[in-house]
């Protein structure tokens, strides 16, 4: 479903000079799988899943989404996707509804079927009494609902969620997570990029551990588990980090 | 484009700003109230300061003749004023002689007390008449007297002292009593006069036989027409302008700052798409505020004017052609605003930029209000000042005017408008202005990472940095440079300007903010398949420079047509051109030195600089602008821009710096060169005679048979060199790839 190669990206930051947000990542993910972007605040998470979206354009890579070319082909690759994030925001003017409404005609849904998919969409998600609600009277729970109905109202093959839990309360991240599962059931390929150890360890079939740019390691959890002679995830991750810090202490001081 | 996208994007949009109150309150509400409230206020003003009184202390008023009495019950006598009641506007207050005796001591001191009672506003001016004032008045009348007739020697001989007005120009109320003062002395001067002149026996008419009428033969209509084609355009751009900024800043910057652009962006919606739909609701918004402006000021304006019973409304057609402009110019000014909106970060920081955009407009916008301004093809070509002229023309009702200039305005708009939308949309694909994140400016760091992350060519800011730091440096040497008197000193000015403003700072550029020397100057023989070819494209380039020579003097008439010349400045070019001790001389000053030196700084430097952008033209353009405008005269700017198109072509197609030189060495040649041929020359020579041709002023071009056949034979030449193999940019390739997949993709 989704491969990227090679991936890299460079931004010019006035203080630190060229800045590589990504250098040199690839990993996949299949349909029915839900990937985990593991990695502390900063690590090229948000990078590399603005460049899946088409929002950003590699400096040198190559990524596909169901075969489709991020770069020469963006119009077919927004298509396949839905893209949750903690950035993504709900229109303040308009209702659930509404905002529901818009993006499903943007995907070019049919009206009848939209209209059924958007009824059992805000059903599923216990939306129906947010329904006429404007977007700037609702919690951030409320707007995180709107904006997973919203990134699945055209049905598509590849979700990704950036750190989608932020912000939310317990109740709420739990809600969001069960839903995650239930796509994973459905056979959608799921990208789920988060920095909280419990909810990777829980949710994801896959889970590649990023710091500072770079895939440290890639894999299952029983086979990373393996590989690195550690059972518990997080101290796992932690020693990959200060292992890697060790080794280029240069980019650690930035 | 998906015009089904667009439509859905555009009714959000506006569904999203009509719910917005702040919104409505411009568009709607705040037109609605302001005019009345804006009338109501003006009717107040003018009315205070009509009636508002001046005070003048008058000194001396004893010395002034009884006859014809100047005062009358302690204020000015009624008659010496246009309207006989408005003598109160002068308050007068008489300094008594006793007081003036006392205080007559010092004439300086005096004055200095005067001065500072109208500083201090207790009076606005000081009338003083002088000592023996009223005797000599009385001394001229009685030797005007028939019964003791004196000779006009005699009388010319009485000198009558002059009153004094004393009054301040720094302070607006002292001038307005000061012209009142003036009326009043003018018409009591002519009434002496007149009693003078009959005392002698002869009537008023021997000493002004003729007084000349003026009548205005404009018809009431067109009087009005003229004064309301003034204001309304002006109005009607500005609130188009107003109008499109705040609901651009709402949708561009509002939305980043908001969250919701991520989630547009991630939509199926391309950029294109996002931007028109964008674009029509700021065209909506700026044409709905500038209508019901223009609506709710007519209302108010109606009702004003029926109480200037000289003023009428304005013509029947007005709102009709206000309309049709409305359209492009709310377009135009709406792109503007997007594109500038989307480069804001919130909307803190997009309200900043309304500034520069109005400081940008208002002077094209004010232009054509500055008297003797007429619908001209020059005037029609400069961007906003020819929409307002069309429309004053419209409005005044001279059509067949309209009609002659429409077209060039028309297609100047609209090619305004596609640029501007244009700009809008590369702002949308430019992952650097959406995802724009706010940084600590810091100038060490900052020329740190230029000098550290130096790539082998310039970057495109580089190259913009390079052109405005040449039309600066040239700036500021025109002013510490003396201005040329003779040929050796243009000689040496032309010199040291390529040398210091042209060659120094694209060389040290390229050698602070590049890796290499070659790449960026393009230092190499030119790109082609074998060495003869390299070199056949030498030759070419310079045959090129001698077929296009004759179209690009034929170009510098037209373009003289349009914006004509300064006579004065046209005969001193041409004297120094005439007055030439050398040809060789010449020929290195004017060919040899900025062919080599304009070269490396706009093919070489700044052109590789801007193929970053991706689009081979759009960096030929932007090159020949900076071409364009480094040369001082408006006319030969804009000639030298299309020189600029073709050797920045060559520059692309050959990868090199050599046939760009010679081209222009060829060029500049040839315009030296015909510069010295003269009418014996063209008639002792056959040849010369045959090719060239002397204009009426004296300049000499090529005929038009030369010009048409050189012209096919450079259409050839760009065929040839068309079909070199250029070596595109890796920006310029990726481009190229996302337009053949976009071409191909599925609609």
């Amino acid at each position: 479903m989704i491969h990227a190669e090679h991936l890299h990206k460079e931004y010019a930051d006035l203080r630190r000079g060229k800045l590589v947000a990504l250098g040199d990542v690839s990993f996949s993910a299949k349909a029915g799988e839900i990937f985990g972007l593991l990695g502390p605040n900063g690590a090229g998470k948000t990078t590399a899943l603005r460049i899946i979206s088409t929002m950003l354009r590699p400096s040198s890579g190559l990524v596909t989404v169901n075969g489709y070319d991020v770069v020469t082909q963006p119009s077919e690759v927004r298509h396949q996707i839905g893209y949750v994030s903690t950035n993504t925001g709900v229109y303040d003017r308009m209702t659930a509804w509404e905002v529901v409404e818009y993006f499903g005609r943007l995907f070019r849904v049919k009206e009848e079927p939209l209209r059924e998919r958007m009824e059992s969409l805000f059903t599923r998600l216990k939306m129906n009494d947010i329904r006429d609600v404007l977007g700037a009277k609702m919690s951030t729970g409320m707007k995180q609902k709107v904006s997973v109905a919203r990134a699945l109202v055209h049905d598509p093959p590849v979700l990704i969620f950036d750190e989608a839990t932020n912000g939310l309360d317990v109740l709420a991240a739990r809600a969001l997570l069960e839903t995650v599962a239930e796509l994973r059931s459905n056979g959608k390929c799921v990208i789920f990029s988060t920095h909280i150890m419990r909810e990777a360890e829980k949710l994801c079939d896959s889970i590649a551990i990023m710091h500072r740019g770079h895939v440290l390691t890639c894999g299952t959890l029983p086979e990373l588990r393996v590989a690195h002679d550690e059972q518990d995830l997080e101290e796992l991750f932690f020693r990959l980090i200060s292992e890697h810090d060790a080794v280029f202490p240069e980019s650690a001081a930035c | 484009m998906n015009w089904s996208n667009v439509r859905l994007i555009f009714q959000r949009e506006v569904r999203d700003q009509l719910r917005d109150r702040r919104t409505l309150f411009m568009i709607a509400v705040l037109p609605v109230v302001l005019y009345p409230l804006l009338g109501m206020s003006m009717f107040q003003v003018a009315q205070f300061v009509r009636e508002q009184a001046t005070r003048v202390l008058v000194v001396g008023e004893w010395r002034a003749p009884e006859e014809p009495a100047l005062f009358e019950d302690g204020h000015f006598a009624g008659r010496w004023f246009h309207d006989p009641n408005s003598n109160k506007l002068l308050s007068v207050e008489f300094l008594s002689k006793e007081k003036l005796e006392a205080e007559e001591v010092d004439a300086e001191a005096q004055r200095t007390a005067w001065r500072l009672a109208i500083d201090q506003g207790r009076y606005d001016a000081v009338l003083v008449f002088p000592g023996d004032f009223r005797e000599r008045l009385a001394e001229l009348k009685q030797s005007l007297n028939a019964d003791r007739p004196k000779e006009a020697e005699a009388i010319r001989r009485i000198e009558i002292p002059k009153p004094e007005i004393l009054y301040s120009s720094a302070s607006e109320k002292s001038q307005v009593t000061e012209n009142r003062l003036q009326a009043v002395l003018g018409r009591w001067d002519d009434e002496i006069g007149r009693e003078n002149l009959s005392m002698g026996f002869l009537p008023e008419n021997v000493a002004r036989p003729f007084e000349s009428v003026t009548k205005d033969l404009a018809v009431q209509g067109h009087r009005d027409a003229a004064i309301w084609s003034k204001v309304l355009p002006f109005l009607l751009l500005i609130w188009a302008l107003t109008g499109a900024f705040y609901p651009a800043v709402d949708l561009c910057a509002g939305e980043k700052e908001r969250g919701t652009l991520e989630t547009l962006l991630c939509s199926p919606a391309e950029r294109i798409e996002i931007v028109w739909g964008k674009l029509l609701t700021v065209m909506l918004f700026s044409m709905a505020t500038a209508v019901l402006n223009l609506l709710s000021m007519g209302l108010t304006g109606s009702f004003v004017l029926s109480q200037l019973p000289r003023f009428g409304p304005p013509p029947p057609l007005a709102p009709i052609w206000l309309l049709v402009a409305l359209v492009p110019v709310s377009a135009m000014f709406s792109a503007l605003c997007l594109a500038l909106a989307a480069f804001a970060r919130s909307s803190k920081e997009g309200q900043y930029y309304l500034m520069p955009l109005v400081l940008v407009t208002l002077p094209l916008v004010m232009l054509p209000m500055a008297p003797g301004v007429e619908l001209s093809l020059g005037n029609s070509l400069i961007p906003v000042t020819g929409i307002v002229l069309l429309l004053r023309a419209m409005l005044e009702g001279n059509y067949q005017q309209a009609l002659i200039y429409g077209p060039p305005v028309i297609v100047v708009t609209l090619a305004c408008c596609l640029l501007a939308i244009r700009w809008a949309v590369d702002q949308f694909n430019s992952e650097s202005v959406l995802f724009r994140e706010s940084e600590r400016f810091d100038l060490k760091s900052w020329l740190r990472q230029m000098m550290h992350d130096r790539e082998d060519t310039p970057s495109v800011a580089g190259a913009f940095f390079c052109g405005v730091l040449i039309l600066l440096i040239r700036f500021f040497m025109g002013f510490a440079l003396p201005q040329p008197n003779s040929f050796a000193e243009l000689a040496k000015l032309t010199v040291v300007t390529q040398l210091v403003v042209v060659a120094t700072p694209a060389l040290l550029m390229t050698i602070m903010l590049t890796r290499s020397f070659r790449k960026t100057l393009l230092m190499r023989l030119p790109k082609a398949t074998s060495l003869v070819t390299s070199l056949l494209s030498l030759v070419a380039a310079v045959l090129l420079a001698a077929c296009v020579f004759p179209s690009v003097g034929w170009l510098g008439v037209v373009v003289e047509e349009l914006y004509p010349l300064n006579p004065e400045l046209k005969k001193s070019l041409t004297e120094m051109f005439t007055q030439t001790p050398n040809i060789w001389m010449m020929l290195f000053v004017m060919a040899v030195t900025p062919a080599i030196c304009e070269e490396l700084a706009f093919r070489g430097f700044m052109l590789s600089g801007f193929r970053h952008m991706g689009h081979k033209w759009r960096a030929i353009v932007l090159s020949s602008l900076f071409f364009g405008v480094t040369h001082a005269i408006f006319q030969q700017s804009i000639v030298t821009f299309f020189i600029g198109m073709v050797i920045g072509y060559l520059a692309v197609q050959t990868g090199s710096l050599l046939p760009c030189m010679l081209y222009h060495l060829t060029h500049n040649s040839l315009t030296v060169l015909t510069s010295q041929v003269n009418s014996e020359m063209l008639r002792d020579v056959p040849i010369l005679d045959y090719l060239l041709v002397q204009m009426q002023d004296g300049s000499i071009l090529c005929r038009w048979q030369t010009t048409a056949i050189a012209g096919l034979a450079a259409l050839v030449l760009f065929v040839w060199f068309r079909q070199l193999p250029y070596a595109k940019t890796a920006e310029e390739s990726l481009q190229e790839a996302i337009d053949s997949h976009a071409s191909h993709a599925p609609t």
